[in-house]
């Protein structure tokens, strides 16, 4: 028998059952591959994503090495596996990647303490095993916690969540605003992906492509960190989890 | 308050004029932070000299705040099951390290390094064996292609950091220089002395500068 969702509408419940300020289910772990310096994996819903960090290392022999001003470089490489989402992928590249990886770069350049390394480069590599929205939130959280594990410094953790905005166009519509979309929710409605560091309330990474009238942005912006919040609790639980092991 | 025995990174540790910033900190709003994940530790600093200018007043040093990696207090094997490649290895003036030969000129060989001090490296580092630090004697009357083929494993010592590029390693000892050869034939040679190898099969020899076995 399928689950009866008729009375989702009449309790305010979203399409998978959950309230307006919930997150999916968020599971992650660290220290997955042996061969990286550091690694993770983070499933946020059903968006399936694997971290691996090598560095600081020499880099490549072609090209400048390290970054301008004597700091170590970020590079970040983000790899759709082709049965990720419904439609097999077929190209490798396309400018939305090319667009995350910037995203995801000049995000951690800002975060880790790169002036340690100078003449380095620090690799970060994504794999996306399945895609069910907020797709770039769900990847600045698997690369926080394998750079946390590789031991690169940072100043804190940095970490990514989504919001959207579920009202209509009539002005005295006062819905609230919806966290940590699926795919579904983020085909529909306006949404943004908001990346805050740590307990501050320090907006790091804030993408927004979609049309939202202004006075709903800051509703939405107030719920997306808060939903930051939330998730660097929950990796904060992971990393000591992880490290329960050692003492 | 007391400091936790565990730090994550973006942890409040202490105020900056309790404490100096170590090792794996750093210093945000007049408060010490934690930039890596790993355990903390406080070590007091010794007395600096240029306090004779204030004999009076002693002035006590501040202790060191550090955090540490989990896996640098431990023995870092080659073998081990987790991510021992954590550390970060650079070679450093008289590190001892195995590198092979990728190129060869008129005054010099370029090589990669693999093993820096028994610790094998994630990507290897260039570097550059010169021609007058190959041998330590007779210096001029060296020929590069005599001593060296591309493809050689060559055990060195890093005499500088060299210049943007390249590491200079030298072999100018006797324990150092070629510790496996490979005939034109494509086999594994033995060393015979310390400047020929030998072919199994074809008894053929071919000059080298040759590490002297431990």
């Amino acid at each position: 028998m399928p689950l009866d969702t008729s009375t989702y509408s009449l309790a305010l419940l979203r399409l998978d059952g959950r309230r307006w300020n919930e997150l999916r289910r968020i599971h992650a772990q660290i220290s997955t591959q042996a061969a990286a310096d550091g690694s993770s994996y983070l499933e946020m819903g059903n968006t399936k994503v694997l971290c691996s960090v090598t560095g600081p290392w020499e880099g490549r022999q072609t090209g400048q090495k390290g970054g301008k001003d004597n700091e170590a470089k970020v590079e970040v490489e983000i790899g759709f596996a082709g049965f990720s989402g419904i439609e097999r992928r077929r190209r490798k590249q396309d400018k939305r990647t090319a667009e995350m990886q910037h995203c995801l770069k000049t995000a951690y350049e800002g975060v880790l303490v790169t002036h340690l390394y100078p003449h380095s480069t620090i690799s970060l590599n994504l794999h996306i095993l399945s895609q069910d929205g907020s797709l770039l939130a769900a990847c600045i959280n698997a690369a926080t916690l394998a750079l946390i594990d590789a031991g690169v410094p940072m100043t804190d953790y940095l970490c990514a969540c989504t919001a959207a905005s579920s009202a209509t166009s009539s002005e005295s519509d006062n819905s609230d605003p919806l966290l940590d979309l699926n795919n579904l929710e983020e085909q529909e409605l306006p949404f943004l992906t908001v990346g805050t560091l740590g307990r501050s309330e320090k907006v790091s990474v804030l993408m927004l492509e979609t049309r939202v009238r202004m006075e709903r942005v800051e509703g939405m912006l107030a719920v997306g960190i808060e939903g930051c919040k939330r998730v660097r609790e929950i990796l904060d639980g992971v990393v000591k989890g992880y490290g329960k092991r050692f003492t | 308050m007391a400091l936790p025995s565990i730090a994550l990174p973006g942890q409040l540790l202490g105020p900056a004029n309790k404490y100096a910033p170590g090792p794996g900190t750093h210093i945000h709003n007049a408060q010490i932070h934690a930039s890596i994940a790993g355990p903390v530790a406080t070590s007091p600093q010794t007395a600096p000299k240029s306090s004779t200018t204030t004999p009076n007043s002693a002035t006590k040093p501040l202790p060191l705040l550090s955090v540490r990696r989990k896996e640098d207090a431990q023995d870092g094997s080659i073998l081990g099951t987790s991510s021992s490649g954590n550390s970060t290895i650079l070679p450093e003036v008289d590190s001892i390290v195995l590198a092979r030969i990728t190129r060869l000129g008129p005054r010099f060989a370029s090589l990669e390094i693999l093993i820096i001090n028994n610790a094998v490296c994630s990507a290897p580092f260039s570097g550059l064996i010169r021609r007058e630090d190959i041998r330590a004697t007779e210096k001029d009357k060296i020929r590069v292609e005599d001593c060296f083929r591309v493809g050689d494993l060559v055990r060195g010592v890093v005499i500088s950091l060299g210049d943007q590029s390249n590491y200079y390693v030298s072999t100018a000892r006797n324990e150092y220089g070629v510790v496996m050869a490979t005939s034109r034939e494509g086999r594994p040679m033995f060393p015979v002395s310390w400047k020929e190898f030998r072919d199994p099969v074809t008894g053929r020899g071919e000059g080298r500068k040759v590490a002297k076995p431990f």
